[in-house]
């Protein structure tokens, strides 16, 4: 085992957060049991690191499949667009073989491990290089693609290698362009539900869900009468924009506003040609379930405005709103996205 | 809009009412554009007595400041974040005795690091220096006390010996824009810098604090700038655009959603300025002829500044439907500067340095007025019958006494308009005036 891959090890080691060491080394799966056990974690994380070692030495494993547990980035989705007939019918030998050729003619001296999972998903890791330089493994670029789905996701990409990627991945997919999905979290799970729509989602039905218990005295008989059913209105009309049950943890929304000013108070503004320009972020450790929440409690008016229901409805989660070409424009401006 | 009445929202915590009760009076803040002084003004309709308060005011702009106090402390003050507190009068502070306060605060730092009182702090070992320093200049009239400046300088854990010591904890008081009034009713022995911003460890702000407090038996309180406060500053350096840009105006709100949900409302420079004009515009002749033609004089009056909220919150109500009154203002800032509402500010300029400090001074002033109102307590209590109760044991047992001798009966014409003053004022900072309230009536 050479120096810059105990290096390696030693560094990935040091990143790996001491609580999650033990089933990140689980999940890699390249210990036997007994070494397993023989890891004792109690010990601080250099001894670990020493003792890691020597099983490493025995086993000589590939290192940097560690990494793939280690996701702290944020993760960018991509949608690859018009497919060429035989699209559907590429598989995963085909797609392994051509991707590999392709971004080799592209760049020199790069690192590509591809692998598998049980979900259907594709684990691709690149380690970039150039002519001089040998790959650097420590920072790679991880992508995810489901076959058969046009849904690529990236993470750790610099915008020099964003086009080499592209064209690698359009070549290998059969199909003919790739586009920024306008979507991007911490964690990839959630971007992924949220895209391909695998939560719960709740549609419209006569009967109203009941709303949820609280453990609150009840003050008045009456107002609790009349409120119920407000109550219920809305939280039906919250979870049918944002789903029900649990719910995809996005981070955060960027809305890029540049519509024009409307206001009966304001006479000038009203006037003006120009759009009134301006970004609103909302950030959240549950974005979707701060909005369901908002709707439900009535600080969002239902119905939930297109802007947001937009989120889950069409899984992204940076806009670009602008008013409607030239004609009437309605009181709320129909704002297009 | 309408939408006041026919949505089932929660009532808005925040929501300003202050314009539901200005008909005839009006709070104006004014100030002159650019690089005027900022003048504080009271003034009532011509239905009462229409008399100014500080009728004796110097002109001294807020720009000389800048140009009196010694460039190297005014680094100092420029581009750090610092954390806000109030300070009641100092009971026998002496600007002449700097040198002695050091030693003593030195020594007493030291003595709380052995007791084990402070919480760790970072980077300060046994070699620490304090050291006091007069800003002279930093004031805008005469009434107003030089400002001093407190630093704690030590080195890095194992730092070599010939490095410098730094500055790891930086604190000041100062008085600007000082109501004279109140500055002349201050007995003798005291000496008024109501205001008090301090960077860096928590544990080193609360000993200094403590040894001012057992030094000068005065007391801090925590500056919470609330958000009627932090729309008076969007409003004045939107105000400023037009002079020095301001290269964005940003909010930061934060709704009670579950989990809470952050909204960061950024709007262009342009088009804010744009609304700020035609809210400005739209109100006509205002009080009478003083208009921003004349000599440099410019008026803001609190409609304007909701007006200028308002259009930016239905802006955003258009779209997404969401009121942001629902939620709480934490944090505006612009390239002038940012303000938080647990009292951070942030400056990174000289010149708006002492505008914002002005401004800030007179939140104070108005507030501190409260603590010697003891023989209005009955009228006050009648206004705000269920201010909330926080305990907290006020300290100023001289002051007080001193106070009480120096107040007129109360039926002489000098109490009557001090009532109507803070019947005035009482209106305005509603939402800060209860806490003070309460000092009051344990005061007795």
């Amino acid at each position: 085992m050479d120096d810059s891959a105990k290096r390696l090890l030693q560094r990935l080691m040091r990143r790996i957060p001491t609580p999650t060491l033990r089933s990140a080394l689980e999940k890699w799966g390249r210990l036997t049991t007994e070494q397993q056990k023989s890891m004792d974690f109690t010990q601080s994380k250099w001894a670990l690191t020493e003792r890691l070692l020597g099983i490493c030495e025995v086993n000589s494993a590939i290192f940097s499949e560690i990494q793939i547990n280690v996701n702290q980035g944020m993760w960018y989705a991509f949608q690859l667009m018009d497919p060429e007939d035989d699209a559907k019918s590429v598989d995963l030998t085909q797609f392994k073989e051509q991707f590999k050729s392709h971004l080799r003619e592209l760049v020199r001296n790069v690192s590509i491990k591809m692998k598998k999972h049980t979900d259907e998903a594709v684990w691709i890791r690149i380690a970039w290089g150039d002519t001089f330089s040998r790959p650097n493994h420590l920072k790679p670029t991880y992508i995810v693609h489901y076959l058969q789905t046009p849904y690529v996701f990236v993470t750790s990409i610099t915008s020099k290698q964003k086009p080499l990627l592209s064209q690698a991945l359009v070549l290998s997919t059969r199909y003919q362009a790739i586009k920024d999905a306008n979507l991007s979290g911490r964690k990839l799970t959630a971007i992924r539900d949220l895209l391909m729509k695998k939560y719960q989602q709740v549609f419209p039905t006569k009967y109203p869900i009941p709303p949820p218990e609280n453990n609150q005295t009840i003050s008045n008989q009456h107002i609790e009468k009349e409120q119920a059913e407000l109550a219920a209105n809305r939280l039906q009309m919250a979870c049918e924009a944002f789903g029900g049950g649990m719910l995809p943890q996005l981070q955060s929304a960027v809305y890029k506003l540049e519509t024009k000013f409307r206001d009966h108070s304001n006479k000038t503004m009203t006037e003006r040609e120009e759009p009134f320009r301006c970004v609103v972020k909302f950030t959240s450790t549950n974005l979707l379930e701060s909005f369901r929440h908002c709707a439900s409690s009535g600080i969002a008016s239902t119905p939930v405005t297109p802007l947001l229901s937009c989120i889950p409805l069409k899984g992204r989660n940076y806009f670009l709103i602008t008013d409607n070409g030239p004609g009437p424009s309605s009181q709320r401006g129909q704002p297009q996205v | 809009m309408e939408r006041h009445q026919n949505r089932e929202t929660r009532t808005p915590r925040n929501n300003v009412v202050v314009h539901r009760r200005r008909k005839s009076k009006s709070y104006r803040l004014s100030y002159r554009s650019g690089l005027g002084a900022a003048d504080s003004r009271l003034g009532w309709s011509p239905a009462l007595t229409a008399r100014r308060l500080n009728t004796s005011r110097k002109a001294a702009g807020i720009s000389n400041i800048a140009e009196r106090v010694d460039p190297g402390q005014l680094a100092l003050l420029v581009k750090t974040e610092w954390q806000l507190s109030y300070v009641t009068p100092l009971h026998q502070f002496r600007h002449t005795q700097l040198k002695s306060y050091a030693r003593q605060l030195s020594a007493f730092i030291a003595a709380g690091k052995q007791q084990g009182l402070a919480v760790e702090v970072e980077g300060l070992q046994t070699t620490f220096r304090v050291s006091f320093s007069l800003v002279q200049g930093m004031t805008q009239s005469d009434e107003d006390a030089e400002s001093v400046l407190v630093q704690i300088h030590s080195k890095r854990l194992f730092a070599r010996q010939d490095e410098p010591q730094k500055p790891v904890w930086s604190g000041w008081l100062t008085c600007i824009n000082g109501n004279p009034d109140y500055l002349r009713a201050l007995p003798k022995d005291f000496v008024c810098l109501p205001l008090f911003g301090c960077s860096g460890a928590d544990g080193l702000s609360a000993l200094v604090k403590s040894w001012f407090q057992q030094s000068f038996d005065c007391c801090f309180g925590l500056l919470e700038i609330s958000h009627t406060s932090l729309q008076w500053l969007m409003a004045l350096w939107t105000n400023c655009h037009a002079e020095s840009g301001i290269q964005h105006l940003k909010m930061i709100w934060t709704l009670p959603a579950a989990p809470p949900l952050q909204v960061t409302y950024t709007v262009d420079p342009e088009d804010a300025w744009e609304l700020w004009s035609s809210v400005r515009k739209g109100k006509g002749g205002g009080g009478g002829g003083e208009e921003e033609e004349e000599a440099g004089e410019n008026y803001i009056d609190i409609e304007e500044v909701t007006s200028f909220m308002q259009g930016l919150k239905s802006h955003f109500y258009r779209h997404f439907r969401l009121d942001l009154s629902a939620g709480s203002l934490n944090q505006v800032s612009t390239a002038l500067g940012s303000a938080k509402y647990s009292g951070r500010m942030k400056v990174p300029s000289t010149r708006e340095l002492c505008q914002m400090l002005s401004v800030f001074a007179l939140l104070i002033f108005v507030n501190v007025l409260f603590f010697f109102f003891s023989d209005l307590q009955q009228p006050i209590h009648d206004h705000h019958p269920d201010a909330a109760d926080r305990v907290r044991p006020p300290q100023n047992a001289h002051l007080i006494e001193r106070i009480q001798t120096l107040m007129p009966p109360e039926n002489t014409i000098a109490a009557f308009i001090w009532q109507k003053l803070l019947q005035l004022v009482l209106v305005f900072i509603r939402n800060e005036a209860k806490h003070y309230l309460s000092l009051i009536f344990n005061i007795k």
